[in-house]
């Protein structure tokens, strides 16, 4: 069996919202994530799949429970954590006034890849990623479809053996949602542990190994495809889904 | 700390900034050229209206000029740009209604001076002149401005002529023989009109410096969705506060040394030759010169600042979840370290071991003091460790403020006081 890269356990955020007061946004998450997988979490929007990405990518603490990333506590070993993960949502953007090449520099050397192999790694994500010709462009001036490119080259520019993506595919055309879809099995054939979230059946079924179903700050299910199949006695995964976040049903977990 | 992370960040933040039209403006432009501009401004402005107001061609009346005084025509007429109408003095009875008529011309624009001479008899040439102008006319102060400098040099004649005849010289008649000797020379002169005006502008300029990059750093990254970027970077949370503050310090430091450089440039390429124009062409005996020992205070000073201004702005400017809210929050450090400045400016102030305790006045007055030549080396001690003590704190109640997630992350919503409140509140009711 592939080694465990991400195990979470227990883990739970709560925080106040002005209109509903004490919120409740995630409550005694368990997973893990191995080496060469992809893991879906897949949920309606607001069911609490970004909040669990970002306590493991340490940008939120979690009020309770832990999530280790290669035997790293986030809470603990936050710096350890974000030096072994590559974390891409839309909210994390690129700096605008930096080049594509200032921007892999930067985020190479800061998540401390090696000084001396920075440069030939940066050329390496520039040639990978279809980048040659726009690397000394700023950001700004770049399409979308570029920026996307440089975004998941600077996730993965320090070669970490973690990468996290959150709902990646919102907001981009069909052609650089397939570019992007196709770059992450690349990945994953590299080896990477993936965890990825997407409210888009489609794309859970196409990428992931398997699937955690998220509803309201819960995990109502975590398996393969076929163990989903199985457990629910319905084919497609839209159907599945409705399954469990309408009857709250727990499957076991592989 | 991670000083290669931090150098890291640090000099992206610098590269991004250098690339910002607004920081180059404001941080660069506006400090390096506002200064020349304004007083090539005003020494044009000066010298147009110098020039337009001794174009005037002045029309004046004279009433009743006694013969002793003739004088007057003579002086008025070296000029050549005054045009005279010499009448005779009204009969007595007519005096009223002729003064009247000329005030009426004299609104109506038809006149733009007059004199009225009434004898007052003994000794012979004595008389009461009533000068009659329209201040708010152009034409007509610059006529007023002749009719008094040539009856101020018809008196001294006079004066003198009498006293000849009686047997007494200048000394003797004038009673005081009044010799002002000032002892400051013109470069300390220059000195203490620079150490009124360098702190204030200066001042102003760091804080200007410091605004946007405190602005842009923190607030204008959750606007444009680089915060949560920047916070999954492997390096702690400290050192990318560490690398922005020192950005935002940088700046403000730049903006004041570029200011202070522009401003003595200035003041020697313009306001010395002003002075020299209008003091009648000796200069005024002014020297606008920097003392090479105070320039190194002079940096010592920009860096003070710009760490302090900028440490507090970005205590302020971590709270702000958008650009404009930055600089609503921002602009109030401006007015707060500008108001010390402007309350100080009082020449007479000394520079006190104990005023030395008191940041931005400290800083202010030190300066005032190296401007002059002086540098006090006890209460340069106090200054920097004063201001040193209120960066230290001001950097930890931003690293403390940013360690709040709600603010790390810019969630938090409604009143930004309520926030407050809840975040005072005792741990069992902090979501």
């Amino acid at each position: 069996m592939s080694t465990v890269q991400v195990e979470v356990q227990g883990l739970s955020k709560n925080f106040f919202d002005q209109s509903r007061g004490e919120v409740n946004a995630v409550q005694q998450v368990d997973f893990e994530c191995r080496r060469g997988e992809i893991l879906g979490l897949l949920g309606a929007n607001g069911a609490g799949k970004t909040t669990t990405l970002r306590m493991i990518s340490t940008v939120l603490q979690p009020t309770s429970g832990t999530a280790r990333v290669l035997g790293h506590d986030v809470a603990s070993e936050p710096v350890e954590v974000r030096r072994n993960l590559g974390f891409y949502s839309a909210s994390t953007a690129l700096y605008p006034r930096l080049t594509a090449r200032e921007t892999l520099t930067l985020f190479a050397r800061v998540n401390k890849y090696p000084a001396e192999r920075t440069k030939s790694r940066v050329e390496e994500m520039i040639e990978r990623f279809g980048l040659g010709e726009y690397a000394g462009v700023r950001i700004e001036k770049l399409s979308s479809g570029m920026k996307q490119k440089v975004s998941i080259a600077r996730t993965v520019v320090h070669d970490p053996p973690v990468l996290i993506f959150d709902e990646p595919t919102v907001g981009l055309d069909v052609l650089n949602a397939l570019d992007l879809q196709k770059a992450i099995q690349e990945l994953r054939e590299d080896g990477k542990a993936i965890l990825f979230s997407t409210h888009i059946m489609s794309e859970a079924e196409r990428l992931c190994d398997r699937i955690a179903i998220i509803d309201k700050g819960r995990l109502r299910a975590c398996a393969d495809l076929e163990g989903l199949r199985a457990a629910t006695s319905r084919h497609y995964l839209e159907d599945i889904f409705v399954h469990y976040v309408t009857s709250h049903e727990t499957p076991d977990q592989d | 700390m991670d000083w290669t992370a931090i150098r890291l960040l640090y000099l992206s933040e610098l590269r991004s900034a250098l690339r910002e039209r607004s920081v180059l403006i404001n941080g660069i432009l506006v400090p390096l050229l506002m200064y020349p501009l304004m007083m090539w401004v005003m020494f044009s402005g000066i010298l147009f209206v110098t020039a337009r107001f001794e174009s005037f061609a002045s029309r004046v009346e004279i009433a009743g000029l006694p013969a002793e005084h003739r004088g007057i025509l003579d002086s008025l007429d070296e000029d050549g740009r005054t045009g005279i109408n010499e009448v005779a003095a009204p009969p007595a009875g007519a005096a009223s209604a002729y003064r009247e008529e000329v005030e009426e011309r004299l609104l109506a624009g038809e006149l733009d001076a007059a004199l009225i001479f009434e004898a007052t008899g003994d000794p012979p040439g004595n008389a009461a002149v009533s000068l009659l102008s329209n201040g708010s006319s152009d034409r007509s102060r610059s006529a007023r401005g002749r009719l008094e400098r040539a009856l101020s040099a018809e008196r001294s004649a006079w004066l003198e002529r009498i006293a000849a005849r009686h047997g007494l010289d200048g000394a003797e008649w004038q009673v005081f023989d009044v010799r002002s000797n000032n002892l400051a020379t013109g470069r300390q002169m220059g000195q203490f009109l620079m150490g009124m005006l360098i702190p204030l502008f200066f001042v102003i300029m760091i804080a200007n410096g410091c605004l946007y990059p405190a602005i842009d750093s923190t607030a204008g990254e959750r606007e444009r969705n680089t915060w949560e970027t920047t916070s999954t970077l492997a390096t702690r949370r400290l050192n990318v506060v560490t690398a922005k503050y020192l950005y935002v310090a940088t700046m403000g430091t730049v903006a004041g040394a570029l200011n202070a450089a522009a401003m003595v440039v200035s003041f020697r390429s313009f306001l010395g030759p002003l002075f020299a124009r209008l003091g009648g062409g000796d200069g005024g005996g002014l020297a606008f010169e920097l003392p090479l020992g105070s320039l190194p205070v002079l940096f010592l000073t920009a860096v003070l600042l710009g760490a302090l201004i900028g440490a507090a702005m970005m205590i302020l400017a971590a709270f702000a979840r958008t650009f404009k809210e930055g600089q609503s929050m921002v602009t109030p450090v401006i007015l707060l370290v500008v108001f010390p400045v402007i309350v100080l400016n009082d020449p007479g102030m000394a520079f006190t071991p104990a005023l030395a305790g008191i940041p931005v006045v400290n800083v202010v007055l030190l300066l005032r003091q190296a401007i002059a030549g002086n540098v006090l080396w006890l209460q340069l001690g106090i200054t920097v460790l004063a201001n040193g003590a209120a960066i230290v704190a001001c950097l930890w109640i931003a690293s403390r403020v940013l360690r709040i997630e709600e603010i790390a992350t810019g969630a938090f919503e409604g009143n930004f006081f309520q926030f407050l409140r809840r975040q005072l509140r005792p741990a069992g009711g902090k979501a």
